[in-house]
């Protein structure tokens, strides 16, 4: 208290910030002297419902820009990470992207967690040209129905997974099915997949429950499930599917009927919450953090390897990585790939980046650890690897990995003209 | 198209056992209410602190009982504080005053649990397992120690309520604050005591229900919710009123997801709202209004 601010004083302190300045941005300086960085945009969850998601997904992206600037940066730039907050809202997310798109002036961007954000976000990228990499959204829609000239999916969807995934169900574990769904937009897309590719196999889907996103207490709804039928295919995420899975073992469902449905009802995050009423679920994912053959790969080691030191900071319980992580890491990496491709300079390049992006293949290596991968021209829809695993002693134990070849199902998607 | 006798049974159990887990949530809302005149938009949070300070406990002592017990303490204690350092200066300003200190807590207390313990959800196993046969369905012993277990609490608070010395304070309070005051009644202890107490059910609902559910920063938001309803349609500060309503608004949930989509059951407690703010705004389970 009392001490007045002289202009010596001031100078030094002055001194001293640039001094923590240049020690902060030190390497990237020594590395790409004055290059101006490119700006990638982020939005993501990171509180609210979906906060357990967008928190995984940022460690991927961030594991990916780290990665790219260790290594030169892309055409000789870094990547300057701007980080949005979406709050796990709609009409939040479509602010924090516009803003985004103008105050920040992102260059492009990667991610969206929950799909009615990524529905909101959509037009904005598209009034201002601006590439969006999806980052997690499943909601089939995005690269059907409602696709997008600037919008790319660079990693599964439910049409793929469901093409993959219902020969194993229909002939090893029983033709009768009812799902049990998320009722909103991914949880619908998702069961009139499943639906429509289970009747192809020579199965049946002989009921469904719709679950209210974010019900707390779903035993009125399981407890009128019944019935004649093998198996109960879940399509939730997050708590919703932990709420479901602990009831519905509670109300002696998987007692009756086998366990099965969408990777995201159990992700790596989600397994300690559910214990071991999970065990004996069959399920389909993109990425597992085991490494059961073929998943015995370096680059899968080396990714799970840094994944699993910066997920302990975002989570003390130190969980390993998911889905999330993997999709945001191999997105940045793709958009990488395709920015040096085209060349791209800045948002007037954005027509280059497209077309560079269009039928981009991607190889098996430390960008892309889950396997080849190709981006489809038509739709913007990639094509990967399926794993079909089963939970035993509360981890996961490859059945079955599909290749992507044998995952591609038709583009149904009409871009409007530019 | 006719709806199965069992059914209907099996619903009508389900009703009542969701019914009273949200008796108890809503009447640690209503009591604050009631005697403070305080609405308290960081119950769920409370109810969520609850249920993660039980896990804390469960795994340092292994007895579901004193994660339980401990919870409700530390959770009652950290009600007190809050009541000492946000709403105690703002009691008997307008109500806007305290709904906004009590929405700003509650971000505070959703952000530090989702800092402090991490966006990935956590587990309290089943103090007991085990299922009995109800019609085609294993229904879990355990949801029906919760229900019993939410009733005794509640019997519990109305009986000190009734005929404990702190009890009769609070009851005072409730109908005249000045002449309360006058009688040598220390108000300002009885409504600290008051959000302690109502803090302590909010956690000792999220401990309880905790193994039914993963215990994450956002697991009170849904209960609060339905807690509103109830306390609405119970009449605002009426205790009995609000274990009713809490009961009246399952079941009906609970018949409704026999003949509609589940969406559209949860739908009916939002409907039965409006149609008792329009036409009985002081509450379903109240007398007529002299």
């Amino acid at each position: 208290m009392g001490r007045t601010i002289t202009r010596r004083r001031a100078l030094r302190w002055g001194a001293a910030g640039f001094g923590a300045a240049a020690v902060v941005h030190g390497p990237w300086r020594a590395v790409f002297a004055e290059a101006k960085p490119y700006k990638l945009g982020t939005g993501q969850p990171l509180t609210g419902v979906a906060a357990y998601g967008g928190k995984t997904s940022l460690v991927g992206v961030q594991m990916a820009v780290d990665r790219i600037n260790k290594s030169g940066g892309i055409n000789g730039r870094p990547l300057e990470l701007v980080i949005a907050d979406d709050q796990s809202k709609p009409d939040t997310g479509r602010r924090a992207a516009e803003k985004l798109a103008t105050e920040d002036g992102i260059d492009f961007h990667v991610g969206g967690f929950l799909s009615n954000i990524c529905i909101a976000c959509t037009p904005v990228w598209e009034e201002h040209k601006i590439v969006n990499m999806i980052g997690v959204c499943l909601d089939t829609t995005l690269t059907t129905s409602k696709c997008s000239r600037y919008t790319f999916r660079t990693f599964d969807f439910a049409p793929a997974q469901a093409k993959a995934f219902a020969p194993y169900l229909v002939k090893q574990i029983g033709k009768k099915w009812h799902m049990v769904y998320a009722d909103y937009s991914w949880g619908q897309s998702t069961r009139d997949a499943y639906t429509a590719d289970i009747k192809a196999n020579g199965g049946e889907v002989v009921g469904s429950t719709g679950i209210p996103l974010g019900t707390a207490d779903t035993t009125s709804f399981l407890s009128r499930i019944g019935g004649d039928f093998d198996g109960l295919f879940l399509i939730l995420f997050g708590s919703d599917a932990i709420n479901v899975v602990n009831q519905g073992s509670d109300l002696g469902l998987t007692k009756k009927y086998r366990l099965a449905g969408d990777g995201a009802v159990a992700t790596a995050t989600q397994l300690p919450a559910m214990g071991n009423k999970i065990e004996g679920f069959v399920g389909i994912d993109r990425y597992l953090p085991v490494f059961d053959p073929p998943l015995d790969t370096p680059a899968l080691h080396s990714f799970f390897d840094d994944a699993v030191p910066r997920l302990k900071k975002v989570d003390p319980s130190a969980p390993l990585p998911d889905r999330y992580v993997q999709s945001n890491f191999e997105a940045v990496n793709a958009l990488k790939l395709g920015v040096e491709k085209s060349g791209f300079q800045s948002r007037a390049d954005t027509p280059k980046l497209i077309e560079a992006l269009e039928g981009l293949t991607m190889k098996e290596g430390p960008d892309f650890p889950t396997g080849d991968k190709v981006l489809r021209k038509e739709d913007h829809q990639a094509f990967m690897r399926e794993l079909i695993y089963i939970i035993k002693d509360g981890t996961y134990h490859l059945q079955q990995a599909v290749p992507y070849e044998q995952t591609i199902v038709p583009a149904a998607c009409k871009f409007e003209s530019a | 198209m006719g709806i199965p006798v069992e059914q209907i049974l099996i619903q009508t159990i389900n009703g009542v056992v969701t019914g009273m887990i949200l008796a108890l949530v809503a009447s640690g809302l209503t009591l604050i209410f009631g005697i403070m005149d305080v609405v308290n938009f960081a119950h769920g949070e409370l109810f969520m602190l609850g249920a993660y300070i039980g896990v804390v406990i469960l795994a340092a002592t292994g007895d579901f009982w004193i994660a339980l017990i401990a919870a409700t303490l530390v959770v009652a204690l950290l009600g007190a504080a809050i009541y000492l350092t946000t709403l105690r200066p703002l009691i008997g300003r307008d109500p806007l005053y305290t709904i906004l200190a009590t929405f700003g807590v509650s971000l505070v207390l959703q952000n530090y649990a989702l800092w402090q313990f991490g966006p990935v959800a956590r587990k309290i196993a089943e103090p007991f397992t085990g299922q009995f046969t109800l019609f085609y369905l294993d229904y879990p012993w355990y949801r029906i120690v919760i229900a019993l277990l939410s009733a005794a609490i509640i019997g519990g608070l109305w009986l000190f309520l009734k005929f404990g010395t702190w009890g009769i304070w609070i009851r005072a309070t409730t109908q005249d604050r000045v002449m309360a005051q006058a009688m040598g009644i220390p108000v300002p202890w009885v409504l600290m005591g008051v959000f302690a107490i109502g803090s302590g059910m909010a956690a000792a609902s999220g401990v309880l229900f905790g193994p039914l559910v993963g215990v994450n920063h956002v697991m009170g938001l849904d209960w609060v919710l339905k807690a509103f309803i109830v306390v609405v349609v119970g009449g605002m500060g009426n205790l009995a009123g609000s274990i009713a309503a809490a009961i009246f608004i399952s079941l009906l949930e609970a018949y409704a997801s026999l003949w509609v989509s589940p969406a559209q059951a949860v739908i009916v407690s939002f409907v039965l709202l409006i149609l008792t703010l329009l036409f009985r705004p002081t509450g379903l389970f109240v007398p007529t209004p002299k």
